[in-house]
């Protein structure tokens, strides 16, 4: 997928191959942006992350580490984290490789309508999926 | 000459290889160091990955490390007691104990036990987060994984151990007070005159940087060559391999180095 | 509570604890607390004293040199140091003797002959004696050792002697000179003002040995309870110097000998052949003195060897 390589430094990315830190659970995973970018404090990074993590009405995984996650709760965390980027784009990059199974586009904009973002998620995927996305 | 011509290639591409891997490690600690400076780096966040370093390396296999501290020294002091008491050099007997265990041995076994509990278990772990693309996926969130991943693993061993050595070696002091003299406080004067004439300024200073120097070794090494390693899964044990060979090899020199400062 | 933080902190507690109580004890040991003593010695020679040298109280270090200077009269004054509680062994009676073995390092004994004798005070200034044996012998072989380098660069197989001899007529040309016969024969006035001056080296030495063999006689009978193997190796010390004084006066003789010849050149060359030899001989002699002393020596210094 060149197209998604060449994406340019303003796009945050959700994707297979940008995985999360595997030693630390999913809030830290999250709360590891405001923290080191933004220099923002331990305890106001911590409640940044559970924030996001609340609105998009998954609270309960603050404390898992990835291995213990399910793909949707995998890709929750990423998604949280690409989003607490507040980049101006947000791209899915082949959704089917990570939410093998659940039927992803109808997750995807539930996510979607939970979070109530500015701006809008572009997907990428392949072509032969599009009928999914007709539904 | 065609085989002349390989070997000093051979040997020209190790020395490149050589110093590609010096170069890179320096530059690594200058990175680290100039990180240091940073009044950013200081805060609460980095301050608890370095405790959690702190506990993994030294807290945790504490009371073995001063089990197997406990019985080296024993074992020593001992065997130096016995032949010098077969030499009549009794009275070199404590000085020769407290220089060779110390002095030498203790800080050297330390690093041999940090290196191969943490130095490789640090070697794996940066290797498999190369090869996972966990680092890629840092690079992405533009976070920069120096100052919670890599930092707190250098200033952890470093900590560890020079406070693990200090540790030993007045583990060791005790006990060889108490295999010379026993348990009575009559050899305190002469202990005292001997501990005071061997533990000169310079020498303190010189114990202290060594370990510092056998804790940045067991650290730095095994995060440079895991940062290495190719993206393959299969290169992970080939990458651990070649820091712990490396950090073998420097723990080596910088004793050799230490010693060479000390009597020549 | 969090566990993890309560074990680290637990352990860099205790670490900073003993760290600091080791400090402390290093630095009481090191007499960082305590005051330090000073006493200057005066001494005739600084040979051999360097800072950091040790001054020992019956064999146990109780002090160190720190500087080393000259005083207004060209003296030389060492600086000592010594933690105050060491000060007490230091007695206003006490004698300071350097002591210079020919094996290991120089240090400065203290011996205070009555503990209950007035204690220096701080700043003092004390004489700083010589022992005499480690002083005598070194410099004795030292000066042997100068005369045989002398002899034996005059005799050498290809030397100047031997191309002399072999061209006897430029010799005859040459008998004018200042040093006569003995410039004919070396070919040049250095060259035998170097022979005549290890003629006057050789007196010199002469005269020492007849000095150390009266010593030995007095080591050796003086009745205070010499150790049997001393006294042996004392005697064969005698035996040697006497033998080394013998080979010498001969070479002496020969060469006083040589110097005084001047009308017969033919003897003067066979003198001059005998000297050699007789050179030889005594260099061989000296030379195995001197390794005998070298090898002997560390006995002879046994404690009790007080010179007189």
């Amino acid at each position: 997928m060149a197209a998604v390589d060449a994406l340019p430094d303003d796009v945050a990315r959700v994707a297979l191959d940008l995985p999360l830190r595997a030693n630390l659970s999913a809030l830290d995973n999250i709360a590891l942006i405001p923290l080191y970018q933004r220099h923002y404090s331990a305890a106001e990074s911590s409640r940044l992350a559970q924030a996001m993590l609340d609105q998009l009405g998954y609270a309960g995984i603050a404390p898992l580490r990835d291995p213990d996650m399910t793909p949707a709760q995998r890709f929750v965390t990423k998604l949280a984290r690409a989003l607490i980027l507040k980049r101006p784009r947000l791209v899915i990059d082949r959704p089917g490789a990570m939410l093998y199974d659940v039927a992803y586009p109808s997750f995807i904009r539930q996510l979607a309508v939970q979070a109530e973002m500015t701006g809008t998620w572009e997907i990428f995927d392949f072509s032969w999926n599009q009928a999914l996305y007709q539904a | 000459m065609n085989f002349l011509a390989a070997s000093i290639e051979s040997l020209g591409a190790k020395v490149v290889g050589w110093f590609t891997v010096g170069y890179g490690m320096f530059a690594f600690l200058a990175k680290a160091g100039l990180l240091l400076l940073e009044p950013a780096t200081w805060n609460r966040a980095t301050f608890d990955v370095v405790v959690k370093q702190i506990y993994f390396t030294a807290v945790q296999i504490l009371h073995v490390f001063l089990g197997y501290a406990l019985v080296i020294s024993w074992l020593i002091i001992t065997i130096i007691l016995s032949t010098a008491r077969d030499f009549g050099l009794t009275e070199f007997a404590s000085e020769m104990t407290i220089r060779v265990l110390v002095l030498e041995l203790l800080p050297f076994l330390t690093a041999l036990f940090v290196a191969l509990r943490s130095g490789s278990a640090i070697n794996t772990e940066v290797a498999l987060m190369q090869v996972n693309n966990e680092l890629d996926a840092l690079a992405h969130c533009k976070v920069p994984p120096m100052q919670f991943e890599f930092l707190p693993r250098l200033i952890g061993g470093v900590v560890s151990v020079v406070t693990l050595a200090g540790l030993a070696g007045l583990l060791a002091l005790l006990m060889g007070y108490l295999a010379i003299y026993g348990m009575n406080v009559a050899g305190f004067e002469p202990y005292t005159r001997t501990i005071a004439k061997i533990f000169d300024f310079r020498i303190m200073a010189g114990l202290i940087a060594k370990c510092a120097l056998f804790g940045l070794a067991v650290t730095l090494i095994p995060v440079t060559a895991g940062l290495e390693t190719p993206k393959k899964l299969f290169m992970v044990p080939v990458s651990v391999l070649r820091g712990m060979m490396r950090v073998f090899f420097a723990i080596v020199a910088i004793e050799v180095v230490s010693l060479a400062l000390k009597y020549i | 509570m969090n566990k993890l933080h309560f074990k680290v902190g637990l352990f860099a507690a205790a670490s900073l604890v003993l760290a600091a109580v080791f400090i402390v004890y290093l630095l009481h040991a090191r007499g960082f607390f305590e005051k330090t003593f000073h006493l200057q010695l005066a001494a005739a020679s600084a040979d051999g004293v360097a800072p950091g040298v040790p001054v020992v109280f019956s064999g146990i270090e109780i002090g160190r040199v720190t500087t080393l200077g000259l005083n207004e009269n060209g003296g030389i004054i060492i600086h000592t140091e010594f933690l105050s509680r060491n000060a007490k062994w230091l007695k206003e009676n006490s004698s300071f003797t350097l002591d210079k073995p020919i094996v290991g390092g120089a240090k400065i004994r203290v011996d205070s002959p009555d503990l209950r004798a007035p204690a220096l005070p701080d700043n003092a200034t004390m004489l700083l004696l010589t022992s005499d044996i480690s002083k005598e012998i070194p410099a004795l072989v030292e000066r042997v050792k100068a005369i045989l380098a002398n002899v034996e660069y005059l005799t050498r197989k290809d030397g100047e002697i031997n191309a002399t001899l072999a061209n006897v007529k430029t010799v005859t040309g040459r008998m004018t000179g200042e040093y006569g016969v003995l410039e004919g024969v070396l070919g040049s006035p250095e060259k035998a003002r170097a022979v005549t001056d290890s003629l006057d080296k050789t007196r010199a030495l002469i005269a020492k040995l007849d000095a150390m063999t009266a010593k030995t006689d007095q080591w050796l009978f003086a009745q205070d309870g010499m150790a049997e193997q001393t006294k042996a190796s004392l005697a064969q010390v005698r035996l040697m110097l006497n033998d080394a004084q013998s080979s010498l006066k001969k070479a002496d003789a020969v060469m006083a000998n040589a110097v005084e010849i001047s009308a017969n050149v033919k003897d003067g060359t066979q003198d001059i052949a005998k000297l050699r030899a007789e050179i030889d001989d005594a260099v061989r002699k000296a030379n195995g003195l001197i390794n005998e002393i070298n090898k002997k020596w560390p006995f002879a210094r046994e404690p009790e060897v007080k010179l007189p």
